[in-house]
C-alpha cells in the first residue's frame, strides 16, 4: 500500500505532485522478484522493502518407504552369448523378475541358493536368453583364395604360399591391426627336407635364413593379395564407386613412400629441444604471415569493389544534352543496382555477370594484370601471375591451384550466397550434383536428350548410326538412362559420328584418287592421239577436268565427284527445293547431303533430300561441317 | 533441488557395458597375491606370496599373514620366483585355492548326507550306494565362477597351460581367461593404448599396449624394483656412520628412548628355538618397506641427483627422522635421495655386489627408450601421451615428477602425459582392478575360454586364445 493510498483513506489532501509520483515508484519496483504464494496486494504492502518470507518446509526429508510397492525381485538368470565360438557356454547374471512373471523358484526368504538351484532345471530347456552383447562380436573379412587362384594371380617371387597363408591368418587374428601383426610376425619356414618332427628343428636339412620383414612389406603383400582377389571376384569395370576407390587405394600402396614417411617421422622424433622450439616458432610465423596476407587480400578486394565505377568509353559530347544526361543517369542507376546485388565484399568473381558490357570490360581487363590474384581463381594461371614475386604471391598461387577445379563451379554459383556450404567434388559425385551452362525451363527426361541427338540427324544418318550401334551390340534406346549412362551414350554417339565422318572422308578421298587416276589414264590416252594440238589444254588441266566432271552427271553420281564440281549443282538444288534463306547455310547442308549419300544409290539420295527438313538439318550440321566446307571451298 | 540418485529399480542394469557373471579375479605377484570378485574396486583377499612351511613331521604349509609368526621348525618360502613367474605349482595350487575358496566363498554347509543328522539305521546297509552318489555329486570348488588370472608378460607357454589346467581340472571353473598384467593396468587407467611402466616388488617392466594387446617386442624388464631398493637401503645402513643395525620388530621386547645417533638401548627377545633366516629376512623386509614408505624419496630434478650443486642443496634442506624398532634414530638427508637414484642413473646409488648392480640398460629411462625403439614409429607419440604408471614402488615420493622430467628430457617436443592413479590402492592393485573391470564387462563374455572348448582343444587353447 503506497502512501498515496493511505492519504486517500484518511482523506488527507493530496499533494500537487502526488499524481505522477506513484507511477514512478511503480516503475522502479517493477523488476522485483515475484514471490509465489503471496497475494500481490500483500506483497505491495512492503513498499520498496520486500517482505521477508521464509518458505515453510512441511517435510524435512522424504519418507524412505513412501512407496508401498513390494520389494523388487531379482533372480540369477542363465544366458548364452551367440557371438561366441562356443555358444553353449551358459553364464549367469542377476536380472529383475518381470512384473507378472513369477520367479521360477518358490517364493521364499532365501532367494539366493534356492533360486539358483531351480533356475537351470525349469528354465534351461525352454529358452535361454541371448546376451545383448553378442552383436558386438564382429570379425574382419580377410581375402580368401584357393590354390588355383593363388597360382594364377598371387604368385610373388618374394613370398611362398605358406608364408602368405600365415600372414593372412595373422591379419585375421589381429583384425588388421598392423602394429600387432608386425609385432607377432614370426614366420619360420617349414623344414625343407620334408621331415618335420614335432619338436625337431634339427631335422631340417637346410634352414632357410629367416628374413625379418618390415611392416611395409607385410602391408604391401596384404594389399596386393586383397586388391587382386577383389579384382578376381568382381572385375574392375563392374565395381561400385567405393569398391573401386578401395581397390585403387590398395593396388597403389607404395611401401617405399611409407618407408620414407616413417624415416621422416623418426627424424622428427629424435629432434632436440632447440629444434623443436624452432619448428614451433616457424609454424607460428607461417600462421601469422598467412593471416596477414588474408587480411591484406580482403582489404584490397574491398578497395577494388569501391573503385568499381562505370567507365565512360563514349564521347563525352553525347552527355551534354539533357537526354544524354538522362541516359547517363539511367546507366549509373543500372550499374548501381547490379552492384548492390553482389555484396560489397566481393565474391570469388566480383564483376563478371553474364556478358560484360563495354563499361565493365574495361576495368576488368585493367584489373586482370594487377589484381587477378586477389580476385580469386577466375582466370587461367598464367594470366593470374602477379607482378611482384614475393612470398605472398606464391601462396596465392597455391591457393589458386587448389581452387582451380572449383573455379568453374564458382563462376556458375556466383548468384548463390557465399555462406552456403560448398560441396567438395567427391560429395558432388555422391549426391549427383551437376552444373550446367544453362538449363531449359521445366523438367526434362534424359531420354529426350538422347532422342534429340538422333532427331537432329537425317534419316540416312540415323540409319547409319543405328547400324553402327547394332554392330556394337548397343541398343539404340537406353534401358536405364541414368546420368552416367546418358553421358556415356552421348560420348558414344559423338565417337560414332566422328567415325562416320572419317569413313565419309576416306571414301571421298578414295573416289577422288580413282577419278584422278582415270583422268590421268584418259589424258595419257589423249596425249598419245594428239600430241601437239592439245598442249595448251593441258596447262589449265584442273579447271578443265572440273567442268568435264560437272558435265557428266552419271559420273558424279557414281563416285560423288569432286567438291568443286558438285557444289554448283547442289547449290541449284538447295535454292530450288530447300528454300533456305541464307545461301551459305543452304550450300552446306547440301554438301553434307552429298557426303551422306556416298555409298547409296543416287535416286535414294534424291528422295531423301526431298523428304528431309532442311532448316533443322542445317542447324545441326552447321557446327560439324562448317570448317570442313570452308576447307573444301578453299580448294 | 538436489539430484536424487535413481532408485535401484529404475537404474539401468546394463550401464557402462557392465554385465556381472560373478567372476573371480586372481592376480599373483612376487610379493602379494590378490584375489577378489570382478566388479569390485579392491581385491577382497590380499595375502603375501610368502607362506609358512613347518618342517616338522608332518610338513605343513601355512598361508596368510597371521600365520607368519616366530615358531619352531618354521621357515618362510615363496611360491613365485623373482621373475614373477610361478615356481612351485603344488603350493601355488594350494595357495590359490585357499584364497579363492576359503577366503572368498562362504563356509559351505555340510551336505545332509554327511552331517550325521539324517543318519538312519535303515540306510546303513546301503552304504556303498551312498558313496557312489557322493562321487557324482561332489562339487568342485569353483563350478559357478568364471576365473580371470593375470600373468607376467614374459610368462612361459608351459606355465600358462599349467594355469588353465589347474583352473579347469582342479576347480572346475566354467570359464577361464589369462591376461597379462600391463594390459590390465592400462585398462584400470581407462586406456586401451598405453605405455605401462610397472614398478613392482621384484621387477620393473615397461610394456607398450596397443588396442588392448601387448606388443611383445616392446617388453622390457629389469630388477630395479622394491627388492632392489631394499638391497640399496641395507647397503646404505651398513656403510653409514655409525652403522645401523637392522633389527626387525619381532626381536625387540623392550626399548627405551635414546638421542639421535646414540646406540640403541633395547632388550631383545630370546627364543627357545632357532629362528630361520628366511623368517628374519621376511620380517626385515617389513621394516625396509616402512622405511621406503616414510623416508625414501626420488630426486625430482631438475637434472640428475649427481648434477653439480644438487647434493649441497639437499643437505641444506630439512631431513627426515626414522626410528628403528630398537629405538635407534637418525636424520636422513641426502641419503634418502641417493638410495633411489640408482633406478635412474646406473652410476649413482650405493655400491652393491657386481651381480646386483644395474646396467645402464636396466635403468628406468633406458627401459622406456628401448621399449619405444622396438615398436613402430607411428605409435610412439601416442604412447608417450598415454604413459601409465603402476606398481607399489612407484608410490615413492617424487617418482612421477622425476619420470616426467626424464621423459621430457629424452623426447623434447612431444606431448608427454603420465597417468598415475592417486589412490595408493589403485596403484598397488592396478592389474587386479583392470582384471576386475574386464571380467565384468558384457562384451567380455565372448572372450572366455569355456570348459567345453578346453575339453575339445586341450591346454593348447590358452596359447591360441589369450594372445
Amino acid at each position: 500500500m503506497a502512501s498515496s493510498d493511505v492519504r486517500d483513506v484518511l482523506n488527507l489532501p493530496d499533494g500537487a505532485a502526488g499524481g505522477p509520483r506513484p507511477s514512478k515508484k511503480q516503475k522502479i519496483s517493477a523488476p522485483r522478484p515475484n514471490l509465489k504464494g503471496l497475494a500481490r496486494e500483500v506483497h505491495n504492502l512492503g513498499g520498496d522493502n520486500p517482505i521477508a518470507i521464509v518458505p515453510e518446509v512441511t517435510q524435512f526429508k522424504k519418507r524412505r518407504f513412501a512407496s508401498r510397492k513390494p520389494v523388487a525381485r531379482w533372480e540369477l538368470r542363465p544366458f548364452q552369448n551367440s557371438g561366441r565360438t562356443d555358444a553353449s557356454l551358459t553364464l549367469r547374471h542377476w536380472r529383475r523378475v518381470e512384473e507378472g512373471k513369477q520367479p521360477s523358484s518358490t517364493v521364499g526368504g532365501g532367494e539366493g541358493q534356492a533360486g539358483e538351484d531351480d533356475v537351470p532345471g525349469s528354465k534351461g530347456e525352454e529358452e535361454i536368453e541371448d546376451s545383448s552383447y553378442a552383436k558386438y562380436n564382429v570379425q574382419v573379412s580377410v581375402p580368401q583364395y584357393s590354390d588355383d587362384q593363388y597360382h594364377q594371380v598371387l604368385e610373388n617371387p618374394d613370398w611362398t604360399k605358406e608364408e602368405t597363408d600365415y600372414l593372412m591368418g595373422l591379419v585375421r587374428d589381429f583384425d588388421i591391426r598392423w602394429p600387432l601383426i608386425w609385432d607377432r610376425y614370426e614366420w619360420s619356414p617349414p623344414a625343407t627336407n620334408g621331415e618335420a618332427d614335432a619338436d625337431g628343428d634339427e631335422s631340417k636339412a637346410i634352414v632357410p635364413a629367416t628374413r625379418s620383414r618390415s611392416m611395409e612389406d607385410l602391408k604391401a603383400r596384404y594389399y596386393e593379395v586383397a586388391s587382386r582377389m577383389m579384382a578376381v571376384q568382381k572385375p574392375v569395370q563392374y565395381m561400385t564407386q567405393p569398391e573401386f576407390a578401395l581397390h585403387e587405394l590398395m593396388a597403389h600402396f607404395n611401401p617405399q613412400q611409407e618407408k620414407l614417411r616413417k624415416d621422416f617421422a623418426l627424424n622428427s622424433f629424435g629432434r632436440s629441444r632447440e629444434e623443436a622450439r624452432e619448428e614451433e616458432s616457424l609454424l607460428l610465423e607461417i600462421k601469422r604471415i598467412l593471416a596477414r596476407s588474408d587480411r591484406f587480400n580482403e582489404e584490397r578486394r574491398e578497395l577494388y569493389n569501391r573503385l568499381d565505377y562505370p567507365h565512360a568509353e563514349q564521347d563525352i559530347n553525347t552527355f551534354k544534352s539533357s537526354t544524354g544526361l538522362q541516359t547517363l543517369l539511367q546507366n549509373l542507376m543500372t550499374a548501381d543496382k547490379s552492384k548492390k546485388r553482389k555484396s560489397i565484399m566481393g565474391g570469388e568473381a566480383p564483376t563478371t555477370s553474364g556478358q560484360p558490357t563495354p563499361q565493365q570490360a574495361a576495368p576488368e581487363t585493367a584489373r586482370r594484370d594487377s589484381a587477378a590474384a586477389s580476385t580469386g581463381p577466375r582466370d587461367s594461371a598464367p594470366a593470374a601471375a602477379p607482378a611482384p614475386g614475393n612470398k605472398k604471391a606464391q601462396q596465392q598461387q597455391q591457393q589458386q591451384q587448389q581452387q582451380q577445379q572449383q573455379a568453374q563451379q564458382a563462376q556458375q554459383q556466383q548468384s548463390q550466397p557465399q555462406e552456403r556450404k560448398k560441396l567438395t567434388e567427391q560429395e558432388e559425385i555422391i549426391y549427383g550434383v551437376t552444373h550446367h551452362e544453362r538449363l531449359g525451363s521445366g523438367p526434362t527426361f534424359r531420354t529426350e536428350k538422347i532422342n534429340k541427338l538422333f532427331s537432329h540427324k537425317s534419316n540416312q544418318q540415323q540409319l547409319r548410326i543405328t547400324n553402327t550401334l547394332n554392330e556394337l551390340d548397343v541398343p539404340a534406346k537406353l534401358a536405364m538412362p541414368t546420368a552416367a549412362t546418358t553421358h556415356a551414350f552421348e560420348q558414344l554417339l559423338a565417337s560414332v559420328n566422328s567415325l562416320l565422318d572419317a569413313r565419309k572422308v576416306t571414301d571421298k578421298i578414295d573416289a577422288e584418287i580413282k577419278l584422278e587416276l582415270a583422268k590421268k589414264a584418259e589424258r595419257e590416252k589423249a596425249a598419245g592421239l594428239q600430241e601437239e594440238a592439245e598442249k595448251a589444254e593441258d596447262a589449265d588441266g584442273d579447271a578443265k577436268d572440273d567442268t568435264a566432271a560437272a558435265d557428266e552427271p552419271s559420273k558424279e553420281e557414281d563416285n560423288q565427284g569432286t567438291t568443286e564440281g558438285a557444289d554448283p549443282a547442289d547449290e541449284e538444288k538447295g535454292d530450288g527445293e530447300d528454300a533456305v534463306p541464307s545461301d551459305e547455310a543452304a550450300a552446306q547442308p547440301s554438301v553434307e547431303q552429298d557426303d551422306d549419300d556416298n555409298d547409296n544409290a543416287a535416286d535414294n539420295g534424291k528422295d531423301e533430300e526431298l523428304e528431309s527438313a532442311a532448316p533443322k538439318r542445317s542447324a545441326s550440321v552447321l557446327s560439324n561441317t562448317s570448317d570442313k566446307a570452308a576447307k573444301r571451298q578453299k580448294k | 533441488m538436489a539430484q536424487q540418485p535413481l532408485p535401484t529399480s529404475a537404474q539401468p542394469t546394463d550401464i557402462y557395458g557392465g554385465d556381472e557373471v560373478s567372476a573371480l579375479v586372481l592376480d599373483p605377484g612376487y610379493c602379494n597375491t590378490r584375489a577378489g570378485f570382478a566388479g569390485e574396486d579392491v581385491p577382497k583377499s590380499i595375502l603375501p606370496s610368502f607362506y609358512g612351511h613347518v618342517t616338522s613331521d608332518p610338513p605343513r604349509d601355512l598361508f596368510g599373514d597371521e600365520c607368519i609368526i616366530p615358531r619352531s621348525d618354521f621357515e618362510v618360502r615363496n611360491y613365485m620366483n623373482k621373475d614373477s613367474v610361478v615356481e612351485d605349482w603344488d603350493v601355488a595350487a594350494k595357495m590359490w585355492e585357499f584364497m579363492l575358496v576359503k577366503r572368498l566363498q562362504p563356509e559351505r554347509q555340510t551336505p545332509p548326507s554327511k552331517n550325521k543328522l539324517n543318519d538312519d539305521v535303515k540306510e546303513q546297509d546301503g552304504e556303498g550306494d551312498v558313496a557312489m552318489e557322493e562321487v557324482e555329486t561332489m562339487e568342485k570348488a569353483l563350478e559357478e565362477f568364471p576365473l580371470l588370472m593375470t600373468e607376467a608378460p614374459w610368462n612361459s607357454p608351459k606355465a600358462r597351460e599349467k594355469a588353465i589346467e589347474l583352473s579347469m581340472e582342479s576347480w572346475g571353473t566354467p570359464a577361464f581367461w589369462l591376461s597379462r598384467t600391463p594390459v590390465l593396468s592400462s585398462f584400470a587407467a581407462g586406456k586401451a593404448t598405453a605405455l605401462v611402466i610397472d614398478v613392482g616388488g621384484a621387477n620393473t617392466s615397461v610394456t607398450a599396449i596397443h588396442d588392448g594387446m601387448v606388443l611383445k617386442r616392446s617388453i622390457q624388464r629389469s630388477p630395479a624394483g622394491g627388492l632392489w631398493l631394499s638391497s640399496q637401503i641395507r647397503n646404505m645402513w651398513e656403510t653409514s656412520e655409525p652403522k645401523v643395525d637392522l633389527v626387525p620388530t619381532f626381536m625387540v621386547e623392550n626399548k627405551s628412548p635414546v638421542d639421535a645417533l646414540a646406540p640403541a638401548q633395547a632388550r631383545l627377545r630370546e627364543f627357545p628355538y632357532k629362528i630361520h633366516d628366511s623368517f628374519r629376512a621376511f620380517e626385515e623386509e617389513r621394516l625396509l618397506t616402512e622405511f621406503k614408505e616414510s623416508v625414501v624419496e626420488v630426486w625430482r630434478g631438475p637434472g640428475r641427483y649427481g648434477a653439480a650443486g644438487n647434493e649441497e642443496y639437499i643437505k641444506s634442506q630439512p631431513g627426515r627422522v626414522f626410528e628403528m624398532p630398537d629405538g635407534y634414530n637418525q636424520m636422513w638427508r641426502e641419503q634418502r635421495f641417493k638410495v633411489a637414484e640408482g633406478m635412474w642413473d646406473e652410476n649413482a646409488g650405493y655400491p652393491v655386489p657386481e651381480s646386483e648392480r644395474l646396467t645402464k640398460a636396466q635403468t628406468i629411462p633406458e627401459l622406456i627408450r628401448s621399449a619405444l625403439n622396438a615398436i613402430d614409429v607411428d605409435l610412439r607419440g601416442n604412447l608417450l601421451a598415454n604413459v601409465v604408471v603402476t606398481g607399489s614402488t612407484s608410490l615413492i615420493n617424487g617418482f612421477n615428477d622425476r619420470l616426467n622430467n626424464e621423459l621430457t628430457a629424452m623426447y623434447p617436443g612431444l606431448k608427454i602425459k603420465i597417468h598415475a592413479a592417486g589412490l595408493s590402492s589403485e596403484r598397488r592393485f592396478g592389474a587386479w582392478i583392470g582384471g576386475s573391470i574386464l571380467a565384468s564387462l558384457g562384451t567380455f563374455h565372448q572372450m572366455w575360454i569355456s570348459k567345453k572348448e578346453y575339453e575339445e582343444n586341450g591346454v593348447g587353447i590358452v596359447e591360441k586364445r589369450c594372445k
